[in-house]
């Protein structure tokens, strides 16, 4: 574990924070701790924010520096000895809606988790979700939104993968500040997740892993 | 099965007796003000309360409670405010709230009018004189990240809170002073790099809020029960709209 690179992060230092993970690199460390350090990094990070330290421009940074990192590290997973991969997930912030800190997170959770991430973006609209499916042939399907206006939207995509007979070989999970049971039941959704540990805790637990 | 609380005979009593409440968040408050008759009182909530639903549904229970004494109808001042509304319990008062997601709703004179926006432009960032005057924006947020962080590292965060943002969507609700408002937003657009968009608002959500009619544009709970999720999201019209001069027959 490098204790300089979560409080570089931590701290907001993103010069810092890539500079280390990049030494880091360089110098062979297992990708998977520098993950790891990332997500200790966040858990810092979101303690500040619910404290009322850090708020909204401090999550993006370190949602920015964790992707960053993630996209570095990457090679490196591919490279060396096979990852063993739980599943894929494609994950996107439905139409209508541009929100996407908790996705960036959610996406680089599942990612340091150990699953094969797609994130289509913001304010995806239901069809590209689909083709998106039949392309990269997902386990599970990540709807995020944040406004209450992109429950109808999450319904929506639901009901075009229903339409587009995908919808019995995948399991669908919405998230986002307000879904709650009643939302998920609303979209037609599996599941839904209170913050991004349940998000990942579930689809660990629709594709079978612990 | 959609459930739409009916506005119960016990509650149907002569005009003068209906006491009419308003509970709202210090941004909407602005806007009803005007229309507000003189016998009817507010209170008002901290607009920060917005960010954290859990404590303005508490905060709102609190002042239902509080308030019962006092009022018959009690008009809340909100919209489905990411479901803070939701779970919210009328004691002994009948509930009247706008069926709209939110206070941008509510500027514009309908939901539809805000999913129509919505619709044009997703990354919109919208500003009234009440937000404005709040001061809780990126663009207030982002004087407080250069006295902490420098200019350099403030500019890189704040780009990065606005960047799925395209348009700054000014709500003109015909406040006075509009002009030093319309200033203000025009020059955070600018230093932003947002295209500024100035956007017709309409009184008419919370003028009918206050008189009625309470159509199917609002959701009315009656004493003893709780607002769900299912009420706002339902597209089924209460049967029958309840005019106010009715409710007070």
């Amino acid at each position: 574990m490098s204790e300089k690179l979560v409080t570089a992060i931590a701290n907001m230092e993103e010069k810092d924070a890539l500079a280390l993970a990049k030494q880091l690199i360089a110098e062979k460390a297992d990708p998977m701790i520098i993950l790891d350090d990332c997500r200790s990094a966040m858990e810092i990070v979101g303690q500040r924010f619910e404290s009322g330290t850090y708020f909204l421009p401090e999550l993006m940074l370190a949602g920015e520096m964790l992707t960053e990192i993630t996209e570095m590290v990457k090679p490196e997973m591919s490279n060396g000895q096979k990852i063993q991969r739980h599943g894929r997930v494609l994950i996107g912030t439905v139409k209508g809606d541009i929100h996407d800190i908790g996705k960036n997170i959610v996406t680089f959770m599942l990612d340091a988790s150990g699953f094969e991430v797609k994130d289509l973006g913001v304010d995806v609209p239901a069809d590209k979700f689909v083709e998106a499916i039949r392309e990269f042939q997902p386990q599970v399907v990540a709807l995020s939104g944040f406004l209450t206006l992109a429950f109808d939207s999450m319904k929506e995509t639901v009901g075009a993968i229903q339409a587009a007979g995908l919808r019995d070989g995948i399991k669908i999970m919405v998230g986002g500040g307000p879904v709650s049971e009643e939302v998920r039941n609303y979209t037609g959704a599996d599941g839904y997740g209170k913050d991004a540990m349940a998000g990942v805790s579930l689809a660990k637990q629709w594709v079978g892993v612990k | 099965m959609t459930y739409i609380p009916e506005i119960p005979a016990s509650h149907q009593m002569p005009s003068c007796d209906v006491r009419r409440m308003v509970i709202a968040c210090a941004t909407v408050i602005e806007e009803m003000v005007p229309f507000l008759p003189a016998d009817v009182p507010y209170e008002i909530l901290d607009f920060g309360l917005h960010l954290r639903p859990n404590d303005l549904r508490e905060s709102l229970q609190r002042k239902i409670e509080e308030t019962r004494q006092h009022a018959d109808v009690l008009l809340l001042g909100y919209g489905l405010c990411s479901m803070a509304v939701v779970g919210l319990k009328a004691t002994d008062v009948t509930l009247v709230i706008p069926r709209t997601d939110d206070c941008i709703g509510i500027f514009m004179g309908s939901c539809a009018a805000y999913r129509a926006q919505i619709k044009q432009e997703p990354g919109t960032y919208y500003l009234t004189k009440g937000w404005i005057e709040v001061g809780d924006s990126p663009f207030e947020e982002h004087h407080r990240l250069v006295k902490r962080y420098g200019e350099a590292k403030a500019e890189r965060m704040t780009g990065l809170v606005l960047r799925n943002y395209k348009r700054l969507g000014f709500i003109n609700t015909g406040q006075y002073e509009i002009k030093r408002y319309r200033e203000y937003a025009q020059k955070a657009a600018r230093q932003f790099g947002l295209q500024f968009e100035e956007i017709q608002g309409s009184s008419r959500l919370i003028r009918k809020m206050i008189f009625g009619p309470w159509d199917e544009e609002f959701l009315i709970v009656p004493p003893g029960h709780t607002v769900r999720f299912e009420d706002f999201v339902s597209s089924v019209p209460r049967p029958g709209a309840v005019v106010l001069s009715e409710y007070q027959s």
